[in-house]
């Protein structure tokens, strides 16, 4: 998949160093951030006492959030959170595109990962911007879940929540894997997150909506023919999941279930694992029956949706989903770079909330229903705290500013706790979008390929050789301009070309200032050198166009002294091998001192390193610019 | 009302996206690895490896290293017209990984490089003194994936053959500037009044005809013309061969003898030599033969064929030579070299050194009383990684 793959090792030590960086930064950020919060609430409580709500919660006086509805909200918050958890791990910013995303797009449909691919890029050029933003939503939106249990800011958590599953679920999951091949429930078709965006969409319904046994229903016909045609997909032969073995290798289950045991985890998993490999190899038939058939009885009871079935098939279904949990799916975050536990935690949340929107408590829930009949479909829980607390309602309507002071007093703690889970949503969301806006890839990648560089201050070895058009170019003519200065092999095949490039792209960016600017290359092959060559690699390279490009030879001695002076190590090796040189970039501020200098390996030379090491080279020049 | 169809509504949205992945799910397929139609004909010709003799001496071209085509580097071997030794005399600067085609003609020996990874264009290098000095020169586009794509005259002018069917040509010292002058293209040769009477497909193979003029040869498309082409000024003409069994003729290689030429031919099976005087045309009887790993020309109108299976047959001498089996050739052989440069005995096809490589080892095995025997090691100094 083009540009996903920045190329770098996921525990490149500098990337990781990066990333737990700007988390510890961030992190800070959010606790004072909280603090900030909390001082402003319990300020305005001291000044405002009357206005403090009263002791009691909402059980108090009104109707208690339904079952369903909270099993959903609480449930999900948690698994947001120690999804964003996940999303912490040291190896999460470099690994993200190419181990987790790439894998399953690179098996899907070509407009899919046309699709992903600008996802996957945005990543691999900002890993770290991207990898914090992902810890800092997800946790935010989790918290944000549990934090806000009624009204509108709650509806809301469950519609962020469906806005950032689908995220997640299209540039992460490649849509779950439902457009390559292979497809399973087993395995977590359709996509474990399509779960976390269907449970947010419920979450985001009018409260009064979970008071009838209807929607309970709706929700269970849903998963019903959810199971049904899961079962049927499982079904389906000639997708290898009958056979234990085929043409001397594992079947589709049993292999799979092998490679997952073979990952790091610990080792009783591991020998679970490889045990259910063995068995679903030795009765793969037996054990696909047993697969459709449960899924197929699951989806038929829930399409028929008699409470008392429901209630042994949820049941049953709680067991079933643990099991292929554990035995086929791994826990879901273990072996390799998890992200997520997998679709069956979700699910088992789903149809357990659909169970208990069927049967609701008559108690609370019902009286909530009389309450919605009174104060109409903006949920019966709004009109109860309405009545009790009209200074919190207005607070709890967005937009509204007047009376603000009151409302912060008046607000409850979840409030104050929904508000700061949505402001670590906003610290998230805000650097990934810049980053995403931003077509340069992160520094941070040059640097590190390259290490940090080193700042200098030494006058620079003069010289006088011939450009490409044959004229005389010396050092000294070029005073007065920043010059950033590389050697590069005419007829070099691999690094070479992308320095061009990076050079080129680095007085792209200098914009305006790249008239001030000048971009020189120094031949470096002893052989290969005559303007011919030079030429030959500026139309190579597109270069011809490019006013401040020189690309500078000599004869052999001229060349040999400017190596000589630069540090560069020139040399012919023998049998058909590219002639060797070390990559070096150096910038030269306009009074004719080195300010600069780094090795210019350009390292995998994908276009996300490639646009790096531009960005850093473009830094290097506006510093010895403003040096001058 | 409305407000509670809404709450429904938005269940059912729930509902319908579940059941979109359920969909989609149905709709997708494991993918199935199938193959329709006849299986791919075998190469005729997979390899840039080749020999050719000089009056200088002997020149093999072989790759080495791998297994990975990046680590996959070109030699050129040389053994002295005077000695029975071959050295290693690669020309250095630029990483021939892309593929080395190797010509001669006069005192020069022309390599060229193509182009490989990040590098477009295909940089040259010129002997006159037996690979021990080179001058560097450059042709400014792709060279064909060919041996015969490079030609040189006894007065070092050079042609090219790039990958597109372009044909260019130099003088010496012109190839060393990069100025090239376009001769034809594929297009123009094809449209000319003898391209269209082969249905000309594609070229091949370059040379220079006994007048010095330049020639072209390819694939035809239609039966029994044979592909080889003479220019006049401007002007191309057929140079008048064809196979008499007919069939679609592709030429695998041309190249120059004194007063004329010589070809190697393919129809269907059949391989076939056929030899110039400048006038007429001399087919030899037909080998047998799959897919063709590698070919060369030897002095005195000699040529030689290594094939699957450790199967090589050479043809000799003077016009109306006929195909001579060698014995099985040593495992990893990548190329058969004649020795001497002289014109060989009539019917005897003279003898032959072959060249194996296996990664930075070439050994050479020479036909000695109708047996191969191992005379010589060289250890190449392959710079493995050194390409990325």
């Amino acid at each position: 998949v083009p540009g996903m793959n920045s190329g770098l090792s996921p525990s490149d030590p500098t990337l990781v160093a990066a990333f737990k960086s700007a988390l510890l930064h961030q992190g800070a950020i959010v606790l004072l951030m909280l603090a900030f919060l909390w001082l402003l609430w319990a300020t305005a409580r001291t000044w405002r006492p009357a206005a403090s709500p009263g002791k009691g919660g909402t059980a108090a006086g009104g109707a208690v959030e339904p079952r369903g509805r909270w099993l959903l909200r609480t449930g999900f918050g948690v698994l947001w959170i120690f999804d964003g958890l996940l999303q912490a791990q040291p190896k999460m910013a470099g690994g993200l595109a190419t181990q987790v995303i790439e894998p399953i797009a690179a098996s899907s449909a070509g407009w899919v990962q046309h699709l992903v691919s600008w996802g996957g890029t945005v990543w691999s050029y900002h890993p770290v911007q991207a990898g914090a933003a992902s810890v800092w939503i997800q946790v935010g939106i989790g918290a944000w879940l549990i934090a806000a249990a009624r009204g509108p800011w709650s509806r809301l958590a469950g519609a962020a929540s469906v806005a950032w599953g689908l995220v997640v679920w299209v540039l992460g999951e490649s849509f779950g894997g439902i457009f390559a091949p292979g497809l399973s429930w087993l395995t977590g078709a359709p996509g474990g997150v399509l779960f976390y965006v269907a449970a947010g969409a419920l979450i985001a319904l009018p409260e009064g909506a979970w008071r009838r046994p209807r929607s309970g229903r709706l929700v269970l016909a849903g998963l019903g023919v959810f199971c049904a045609g899961m079962a049927l997909l499982q079904a389906w032969p000639g997708r290898g999941f009958w056979q234990g073995t085929a043409g001397g290798k594992a079947g589709t289950l049993s292999g799979m279930v092998k490679e997952m045991s073979a990952t790091p985890q610990p080792r009783f998993l591991s020998s679970l694992l490889s045990g259910f490999a063995s068995f679903a190899a030795r009765y793969a038939f037996a054990v696909n029956l047993v697969v459709v058939i449960a899924l197929a009885a699951l989806g038929a009871v829930f399409l028929a949706g008699r409470p008392r079935l429901v209630r042994y098939a949820v049941w049953f279904g709680i067991v079933f989903c643990l099991a292929d949990w554990v035995l086929v799916q791994d826990l879901g975050f273990l072996g390799g770079l998890g992200t997520d536990p997998n679709s069956m935690i979700p699910l088992i949340l789903l149809f357990s909330a659909g169970y208990l929107a069927l049967v609701p408590e008559v108690s609370g829930e019902m009286a909530g229903v009389s309450e919605a009949a009174r104060d109409g479909e903006a949920g019966g829980a709004d009109g109860a705290e309405k009545a009790r607390d009209p200074g919190k309602a207005r607070w709890l309507r967005p937009g509204t500013l007047r009376g603000l002071g009151k409302a912060v007093a008046s607000a409850r703690a979840r409030s104050v706790a929904a508000a700061g889970a949505l402001a670590v949503i906003v610290l998230g969301a805000a650097p990934m979008a810049a980053a995403a806006a931003n077509r340069t890839a992160d520094p941070i990648l040059a640097l590190a390929i390259s290490g940090n560089s080193s700042r200098l201050d030494l006058p620079a070895p003069g010289f006088s050789l011939t450009d490409q058009d044959g004229r005389t170019v010396s050092l000294a003519s070029l005073r007065g301009k920043a010059v950033l200065m590389t050697f590069l092999d005419p007829v070099c095949t691999t690094d070479c070309p992308i320095i061009a490039q990076e050079f080129k792209q680095a007085g792209q960016m200098l914009g305006a200032q790249a008239g001030h600017v000048e971009l020189v290359a120094v031949v470096a092959n002893p052989t290969y050198r005559s303007t011919a060559f030079t030429r030959a690699f500026d139309r190579q390279e597109g270069l011809t166009t490019v006013p401040n490009w020189l690309y500078l030879t000599g004869s052999l001695s001229q060349l040999g002294e400017v190596w000589r002076h630069y540090g560069v190590a020139v040399q012919n090796l023998p049998a058909g091998a590219m002639s060797a040189h070390n990559d070096v970039a150096v910038i030269i501020d306009p009074a004719g001192r080195i300010r600069q200098e780094m090795d210019a390996d350009p390292g995998p030379g994908t276009s996300g390193t490639q646009s790096s090491f531009s960005v850093l080279l473009s830094q290097y020049a506006r510093q010895a610019l403003r040096q001058s | 009302v409305s407000r509670r169809a809404a709450g429904g509504a938005a269940l059912l949205a729930c509902t319908g996206l579940a059941c979109a992945g359920l969909i989609a799910g149905c709709g997708s397929h494991p993918a199935r690895v199938t193959s329709s139609g006849p299986p791919p004909a075998a190469p005729l010709s997979t390899s840039l490896s080749t020999s050719l003799v000089t009056a200088q001496g002997t020149w093999a071209v072989a790759v080495m290293g791998g297994p990975d085509a990046g680590n996959e580097f070109w030699q050129l071997f040389f053994r002295p017209a005077t000695s029975g030794r071959w050295s290693l005399v690669t020309p250095q600067g630029v990483a021939d990984n892309g593929g080395m085609v190797a010509a001669g003609g006069g005192a020069y020996l022309v390599v060229g490089f193509r182009p490989s990874q990040n590098l477009t264009f295909s940089p040259l290098a010129t002997s006159t003194d037996t690979g021990r000095n080179w001058t560097p020169g450059l042709l400014d586009a792709r060279l064909a994936d060919t041996p015969g794509a490079i030609a040189v005259g006894p007065s070092g002018r050079t042609l090219a053959l790039l990958q597109d069917g372009t044909i260019e040509a130099a003088t010496a010292g012109s190839a060393a500037a990069g100025r090239w002058a376009p001769l034809t293209t594929l297009e123009a040769l094809g449209a000319s009044a003898p391209g269209r009477a082969c249905g000309l497909e594609g070229v091949t193979a370059v040379s220079f005809g006994p007048d010095g003029n330049p020639m072209a040869a390819g694939s035809c498309a239609r039966p029994g013309p044979a592909g080889v082409f003479t220019d006049a000024g401007g002007t191309w003409r057929s140079a008048g061969l064809g196979l008499p069994a007919g069939g679609r003729v592709r030429v695998l290689g041309l190249t120059s003898l004194a007063g004329g030429n010589m070809a190697l031919l393919a129809a269907g099976s059949s391989r076939y030599a056929a030899w110039w005087d400048g006038t007429r045309w001399t087919v030899s009887a037909p080998v047998t033969a799959g897919g063709v790993r590698a070919a060369g020309f030897g002095p005195g109108g000699s040529a030689w064929l290594l094939l699957g299976g450790g199967r090589a047959e050479i043809v000799a001498g003077a016009a109306g030579g006929a195909w001579r089996a060698l014995p099985p050739v040593p495992a990893g052989t990548e190329v058969l070299a004649p020795q001497g440069t002289g014109p060989l005995a009539p019917g005897t096809g003279g003898s032959y050194d072959a060249l194996a490589a296996a990664g930075s080892r070439l050994t050479v095995w020479r036909l000695v009383r109708g047996a191969w025997a191992k005379v010589q090691q060289i250890a190449v100094p392959v710079q493995y990684g050194s390409s990325g």
